[in-house]
């Protein structure tokens, strides 16, 4: 097969000890990163984008992708760990996974965690090796009017689907789609909303955009209400005999596997990624579960789909951004700018243009992943360490990073006024409830949406009915409005879970209850391996009371 | 573009009957900053609107000019925003982002908030007076100070460390100066043999 072959050749250039060295270092910063609460993919690969600048394109992309795997990686250590009530409800590996390790079995937890990512990540890979060039070579045939589908597809289902309510959505999504109007407009060549003010002429920095709304605006979000006091970690039991069970294995191989399934699938097409994905893997294995009742207090399956599924998810996103140069979410649009960053425009013809860089980066994903599950795995220790830094610390050291990015973009000042004016804005929009996601999308996709659109409309003369009478057109809206009822009643049905596995948290906090409800005497985690516990001190030398405030 | 804490004196803690909220929810919120942010983007949406009109469309052939966009952008910004203000009306309020170090029941800390955004102001007006480390270890220490950090000068210390060790991976490494400031110049030769 010509793949095979095109594949083999991407293994040679990324096995290149240079090459190896940068896939090692983007996937252990990324990691590290992706560990550190309240940092998630987006700003992970936000804030680390402007490490990558001064690197060739492969060598970048290498380190690009091992950040998006390892950012992804890395959360599931911080939710499973940290050990914040109220929070996790939100987040279902967190849900599970942190009541696991309530129960000491959080080294089972990260394990079925890590294996499961593995697996879900390496066959999600060998998913998209094998469609991205079907997708591609047929992506040729599509007109500007099935872009402009696509890409409606893409504004509607991440601005409306996204986040609590349907209209703030769409509101960030249309202070997206302006902030990309902003510049100089390449027609005609005249300024759009710049004020005529000379830094603007150039259009906005997604760079900016991306590290002001993730990072300076999570920074002030979380300084305007921050929770005081010690950081509660749970403790791991050490040492590779508690990682996972034979019971464990048996219980978490299934649902690994059908959390990819449920993941790359949903990843490929713009729905809202991740976060339906491991919602519909939450509730899927919750019903084929032999252990219902452990469900909301511990059941690894809970964990092991979900974890699968997100990982899945996120090579999947991987597959209309290369192919279709289309983004789905927030961290695959700050990819794309980093594509374009280079010059490189992902899309049909990249397969054909660049084989040599695509491929290579493909292969990364899989060297990426084993890198991931042989770093993770003994390396715990290390990560925890990492969740303990004193969080007025890591938010200072967030800060000086973001405005570093800022400033090493095009090393001038205004770039960090502007990146604090941004970072202003996204503070605002968290506090009342926007979502951010859409806000990137329709800055990075807005102005391509605008070139699609202008260009259909120049091949049908001015009749709008042709964005509508071509059959993929077609298809694409009709598919929008089925994603869109799916979408409302997936919605209904996760807000009823979320409600449901809240009330059974509050029905019993105790954690004897729980433990007794699960194992008899005996047979209790707990009992056998206090021992073997590793209680982690609050190591903040600073103060000792709990409410350190001046 | 702040909202002044409005709720505060209307549902005061001397109101034990305050209805049906239960007990263990946050503080009533106020809608009145909900209200100032969705009116905000409904005029941003309007000005864009607006806007849309003074942009130039070349003379004739192109069927779609460089306004349509725009239009498109406007329309959007206004039917959401306006929509978001008939949900507030409506009690709708927003759903807060929650994330393992915010403490969902606290009240807005305005103060942290000014001390942050000042440091940075410092930071940007410090870089090509004194040099980025020491920008930097300004911008780190003061946050840090900020945000509870008991013992500034200790801030101040790793915030230099950075700063310095950042100078010098970029500058020797990655190949990007940034500015070194009058104390670090005797540093930039070195830097530049280490480049090679």
């Amino acid at each position: 097969m010509d793949n095979i072959l095109s594949l083999m050749e991407g293994f040679a250039t990324a096995l290149q000890p240079q090459y190896l060295i940068f896939g090692f270092i983007g996937v252990l910063v990324g990691t590290a990163v992706g560990v550190l609460p309240g940092i998630g993919p987006a700003m992970t690969v936000a804030l680390l984008l402007p490490l990558t600048y001064s690197l060739d394109p492969t060598a970048a992309l290498i380190t690009f992708a091992g950040i998006y795997y390892g950012g992804m990686y890395g959360g599931s250590t911080t939710s499973i760990l940290l050990n914040t009530p109220g929070e996790s409800a939100s987040i279902v590996t967190a849900l599970e996974g942190n009541k696991m390790a309530k129960l000491g079995r959080g080294a089972a937890a990260l394990a079925t965690a890590a294996i499961g990512s593995f697996v879900a990540g390496t066959l999600a890979t060998v998913g998209l090796t094998l469609f991205a060039p079907i997708i591609a070579s047929w992506a040729v045939t599509l007109a500007p009017a099935d872009y402009v589908a696509l890409m409606v597809v893409a504004f509607i289902t991440v601005g409306a689907l996204l986040g609590s309510s349907v209209w703030r959505g769409l509101t960030s999504l249309g202070i997206g789609l302006f902030l990309g109007l902003v510049g100089t407009e390449i027609l005609s060549g005249q300024q759009r909303y710049t004020f005529g003010l000379l830094p603007l002429a150039d259009g906005i920095d997604v760079v900016l955009v991306a590290v002001g709304l993730f990072a300076v605006g999570e920074t002030l979000f979380v300084a305007s209400r921050m929770r005081h006091g010690a950081v509660a970690l749970i403790p791991v039991t050490r040492g590779w005999r508690s990682w996972m069970t034979k019971d464990d294995w048996r219980r978490s191989w299934k649902p690994w596997l059908r959390g990819t399934a449920i993941g790359f699938p949903i990843g490929t097409i713009p729905a809202g990624g991740a976060d339906v994905a491991t919602f519909l893997s939450y509730a899927s294995e919750k019903k084929l579960s032999k252990h219902k009742e452990q469900f909301g207090r511990g059941a690894i399956e809970g964990v092991a789909g979900p974890e699968s599924a997100n990982n899945a998810a996120a090579a999947g996103v991987l597959v209309p951004l290369l192919t279709l140069g289309l983004p789905t979410t927030a961290t695959a649009a700050i990819i794309l700018s980093a594509f374009q960053s280079y010059g490189i425009q992902p899309g049909p013809q990249l397969f054909t243009n660049q084989p040599a860089l695509v491929w290579a980066l493909i292969a990364s994903l899989y060297i990426g992943n084993v890198l991931l599950l042989v770093l993770n795995l003994p390396l715990v220790g290390i990560w925890v360490k990492l969740l303990q830094i004193p969080r007025p610390y890591l938010y200072a050291g967030i800060l000086t990073f973001a405005a570093l990015g800022a400033y090493a973009v095009n090393f001038s000042i205004v770039d960090i006024v502007i990146l604090l004016i941004i970072g202003i804005v996204g503070y605002f929009l968290r506090r009342y409830g926007y979502p951010i996601a859409p806000l990137v999308i329709g800055l990075i996709l807005g102005p391509m949406a605008e070139a699609q659109l202008r260009r259909a409309l120049q091949l049908s003369q001015g009749d709008l009915g042709a964005l509508f009478t071509r059959p993929f057109a077609a298809i694409c809206y009709l598919a929008l409005i089925l994603i869109i009822g799916l979408g409302l009643w997936l919605r209904h049905r996760q807000s009823r879970l979320e409600r449901t596995l809240a009330a059974a948290a509050a029905a019993d906090t105790s954690l004897k209850v729980a433990v007794n409800q699960m194992w008899d005497a005996g047979d209790r985690p707990t009992d056998i391996k206090t021992r073997d516990l590793r209680v982690i001190p609050w190591k903040d030398d600073e103060s000792d009371s709990p409410d350190d405030r001046q | 573009m702040s909202s002044p804490s409005t709720g505060a004196s209307g549902t005061g803690p001397a109101r034990p009957t305050a209805g049906d909220v239960p007990a263990a929810s946050p503080a009533p919120r106020s809608k009145l900053g909900e209200y100032i942010f969705a009116a905000l983007a409904l005029a941003l949406g309007i000005f864009v609107f607006v806007g849309a009109f003074s942009i130039r469309v070349p003379g004739a052939g192109t069927q779609v000019g460089p306004r349509v966009f725009p239009f498109l952008v406007g329309t959007i910004l206004i039917v959401s925003a306006a929509m978001v203000v008939v949900d507030v009306i409506r009690g709708r309020l927003a759903d807060l982002e929650e994330g393992e170090d915010i403490d969902s029941a606290a009240k807005t800390d305005w103060i942290t908030l000014a001390k942050i955004t000042a440091f940075v102001v410092a930071h940007i007006a410090l870089i090509e007076l004194i040099g980025w480390p020491f920008a930097a270890a300004v911008l780190f220490g003061g946050v840090a100070w900020s945000l509870g950090a008991k013992r500034w000068w200790m801030a101040l210390v790793i915030g230099l460390a950075l700063g310095l060790v950042i100078y010098v991976l970029f500058g020797g490494l990655l190949g990007l100066s940034l500015p070194s400031g009058p104390l670090l110049t005797w540093l930039d030769p070195l830097l530049a043999t280490l480049r090679g």
